[in-house]
């Protein structure tokens, strides 16, 4: 049954009447055919994981009058948060310093404190010009959270289930417009603060935009609010950066995401790696300030 | 053209004057007829000190350019001064940062891998990071922190190495590591005569059993003053030691030197003589000396402890050491020098809120006994401002209060050895020792940031010529408990504490102020 369209003549009561029969026939129909109330048949493949869809790039984010608002947010409360609840040691800033082009930053995930803590150690003028990949179907599930998560901390939904043409597109489009981009390749929270295997996805998008890789290491933040927890608890961290890593030519995507992978793990490690983390004539050339030039006119 | 330095005589028009008290300012008057020493205004800085640092680099003194003597391969050491000097802590950046970044830049042109850059301590207390970063800047302090950037343990046993003895039987120790340099490159700051020279590596890097071949009561005494390096015992077991370790180590030598310029503009009714205070002044002392009377302690310290100095770098030198440090004294003089004539009965001071060694902390009272009857009385040349019998008065509260963390054996020092005896050579026969190999104050000096359990020995042996030659020392404003432990007398006001000292020298005494800081050094004729 369905409802009568407008210029059938029929009016009042028994148009109304229609609709609704028309409503509950169509509910009904649909109750039985996806098993409202009865076992979903064991004939029908398992559930796939929810695939949102194609949420906004959240473009919004990253265009004034936010920006501003984001950086007053971040210096009047989530650097002092962050600097009051894990007082973190930054070791080579240097490298991320004087970035002369976009970068993707890998870090090894166990806490949502890690977004925190990596902006936390990058300067002013790379802060602001970095996006944080997050996962679509946790971050992005309810759109209001997702936007103030966005006006926070500059984030941009990340799909983990797929769609790899598309994001290597998304993403690459912000690196090519400059953005810095933050990605966690192990793809979840680990669990009991090991580091876990890195998917490819960091090396695919690295060896197709041709993107230097800053590998990170974050050691502590599993301590201020692990998987589970709720509110944070002081704890002190570590940020590690390391020296940025390029693929090599005729490195493959999965060759290249191992070697990120080994670097976030050798920075883990004390002492430090003079391979990974530059000696200290490279690092002290890197963190040259830029000399200023004043031209004839 | 800087103002130099004057002695001012008090007549019925001249402005009552400030004397610095504790973290708190007061004005009094003098009698008529005394004199008050003023120092020199501050000389105009260099105008480019990058530029100057590279000169003095490139052109050292007795010594073949800093660039030929890096190399691939070499292994190279910088050591700095720590936070005790400049008084207070200079604006951002150091003069010792530049000086380093510059040197840090050569080292890494010539491909040196093998560096290591030591805050030397000698036996003050271990920096925070903070304060270190603030002395290295940024760019060093992330570069090198903490695996190459570290500071000077004198109690590490592995750290450091005994070199040998001077002819006088000094012993000499160094740091291991730079002792093992092919090339210590020493990163200086002075600001009275008393830093720098041998002294730097002879002091700075050195253990207890280095040290107190001269930080000793025998060798304080006989130094008239230790503020003038050629009359000083002092300095003169300094060099030996130093030139043993030239002996051993290839050093090359760095002295920078600064202005007077000692208080940023919000205090500078505190750098301007009194008959130079404009309304602003006048208005910033009231609301300065209104806000030091009602403020708890604690966050009066807060806003004078945040004040940094806006010094201005006034010569920069290198190379090899004596050639150096004669150079770095002609600057230093040349800032502080006031000529005065002749001594006095009585002499006034006010004693201010920082010395070398209480940065961040409240000055306890063996500091103030070290800053007034040491540091402050001994800024003088040929002979002391005050005539030997005469009457020290200084101002400060002379409070019962200590920083638990940076002075650990000071309370000990004041609460056991000074309720004992005042006596400097009693106390260094019978105490330093076990207060010197305490393990608990060494663990602290290791591993917190307290003075070595042996310091406040040596800031109440600083104070030894004063109190053996004054024939009265008084504080005015002291806690009375306090002042008589420390073994003097005490008075409420500066008139009462005038007519105690006239039991002492008579009626009708000479009275001379010594207005400082800015620091200045009395050339008396």
């Amino acid at each position: 049954m369905t409802a009568k369209p407008w210029y059938s003549g029929e009016r009042g009561v028994t148009q109304l009447a229609g609709a609704v029969g028309a409503l509950v026939n169509d509910v009904q129909r649909v109750r039985r055919a996806w098993h409202w109330d009865t076992p979903r048949p064991h004939t029908w493949p398992e559930l796939g994981a929810v695939v949102p869809p194609p949420a906004s790039d959240l473009g919004w984010a990253r265009q004034e009058p936010v920006r501003t608002i984001r950086y007053l947010i971040q210096h009047g409360l989530l650097l002092p948060f962050t600097e009051a609840m894990a007082h973190p040691r930054v070791e080579g800033r240097e490298w991320v310093k004087e970035l002369d082009r976009p970068v993707i930053f890998a870090a090894n995930h166990s806490s949502h404190a890690d977004t925190s803590l990596i902006l936390h150690a990058l300067t002013d003028t790379a802060r602001d010009r970095t996006v944080v990949a997050a996962a679509a179907d946790y971050w992005f599930k309810r759109p209001l959270m997702g936007n103030i998560v966005s006006l926070f901390l500059n984030t941009f939904p990340f799909s983990r289930t797929g769609g790899a043409q598309g994001q290597l597109h998304a993403s690459s489009t912000l690196l090519k417009s400059g953005w810095n981009l933050v990605l966690f390749p192990e793809g979840s929270r680990s669990q009991d603060g090991r580091i876990h295997e890195f998917k490819p996805g960091v090396g695919h998008l690295a060896n197709e935009t041709r993107t230097p890789v800053v590998p990170v290491h974050i050691r502590g933040a599993q301590r201020i609010m692990p998987k589970g927890q709720k509110l944070p608890l002081p704890a002190p961290a570590r940020v590690r950066i390391g020296k940025p890593l390029t693929p090599k030519p005729g490195e493959g995507s999965r060759e290249f995401t191992t070697r990120v992978e080994k670097a976030v793990r050798t920075l883990a490690e004390t002492p430090k790696s003079q391979d990974l983390q530059g000696t200290w004539i490279e690092r002290w050339r890197a963190s040259k300030p830029r000399e200023l030039v004043y031209g004839d006119d | 053209m800087a103002r130099p330095g004057a002695v001012i005589e008090v007549d019925r028009n001249t402005p009552p004057t400030l004397f610095h008290y504790g973290e708190g300012v007061r004005l009094e008057r003098l009698p008529l007829g005394s004199r008050i020493v003023y120092p020199p205004d501050p000389l105009e800085p260099i105008a480019h000190p990058e530029r100057a640092i590279k000169r003095a680099l490139g052109k050292p003194l007795d010594d073949d350019p800093l660039k030929s003597l890096l190399r691939r391969g070499m292994k190279l050491t910088l050591a700095f001064d720590d936070l005790s000097l400049p008084l207070p802590p200079m604006a951002a950046p150091d003069v010792r940062q530049l000086v380093m970044e510059e040197v840090i830049d050569m080292a890494a042109e010539a491909g040196v891998e093998d560096i290591h850059l030591i805050a030397a301590l000698g036996l003050h207390r271990r920096m925070t990071q903070d304060e270190v970063r603030h002395i290295v800047g940024d760019r060093i302090f992330s570069t090198f922190w903490p695996d190459r950037l570290y500071q000077h343990d004198g109690e590490d046993p592995d750290e450091n190495v005994y070199i040998g003895k001077t002819a006088q039987g000094e012993e000499v120790t160094l740091n291991k590591r730079a002792a093992e340099s092919d090339l210590v490159i020493y990163v200086n700051l002075t600001l009275v005569p008393m830093d720098g020279g041998h002294k730097s590596m002879a002091t700075g890097l050195a253990t207890y059993r280095g040290i107190r071949a001269h930080h000793n009561v025998k060798t304080l005494l006989g130094s008239r003053s230790y503020m003038n390096p050629p009359d000083s015992a002092l300095h003169h077991s300094c060099i030996r030691q130093g030139q043993l370790i030239e002996d051993t180590v290839r050093v090359f030598h760095i002295e920078t030197t600064v202005n007077n310029h000692a208080f940023p503009s919000i205090a500078s009714f505190m750098q301007k003589r009194e008959t130079d205070w404009t309304p602003q002044d006048q208005a910033m002392f009231l609301a300065m000396k209104q806000m030091t009377d009602i403020a708890p302690p604690a966050f009066k310290r807060g806003v004078f402890h945040a004040m940094r100095a806006p010094y201005g770098l006034t010569s920069v030198n290198a190379g090899q050491v004596d050639a150096v440090h004669d150079k770095t004294l002609d600057a230093v003089r040349n800032q502080i020098s006031v000529p005065v004539e002749g001594q006095t009965d009585i002499v006034t001071m006010g004693v201010p809120y920082l010395g070398p060694y209480n940065i961040n902390a409240p000055m306890n009272p063996v500091l103030v006994v070290c800053m007034a009857a040491g540091y402050l009385f001994n800024l003088y040349r040929g002979k002391p401002v005050l005539r030997e019998g005469g009457v020290l008065i200084f101002e400060h509260p002379c409070r019962y209060e200590f920083d638990a963390v940076q002075h650990p054996s000071y309370i000990d020092f004041y609460d056991e050895v000074l309720a004992d005896t005042t006596d400097p050579f009693e106390i260094e026969k019978k105490y330093e020792q076990r207060f010197a190999e305490d393990p608990w104050f060494i663990q602290l000096y290791r591993k917190s940031n307290a003075y070595h359990g042996v310091h406040p020995f040596y800031a109440h042996y600083w104070a030894a010529f004063a109190m053996q030659y004054a024939g009265d020392i008084i504080v005015v404003g002291g806690e009375r408990e306090v002042v008589h432990r420390l073994g003097f007398k005490a008075a409420t006001t500066l008139e009462d504490a005038l007519e105690m000292a006239e039991q002492t020298v008579g009626r009708h005494p000479s009275i001379t102020h010594l207005r400082v800081p800015p620091i200045m050094l009395c050339d008396v004729q």
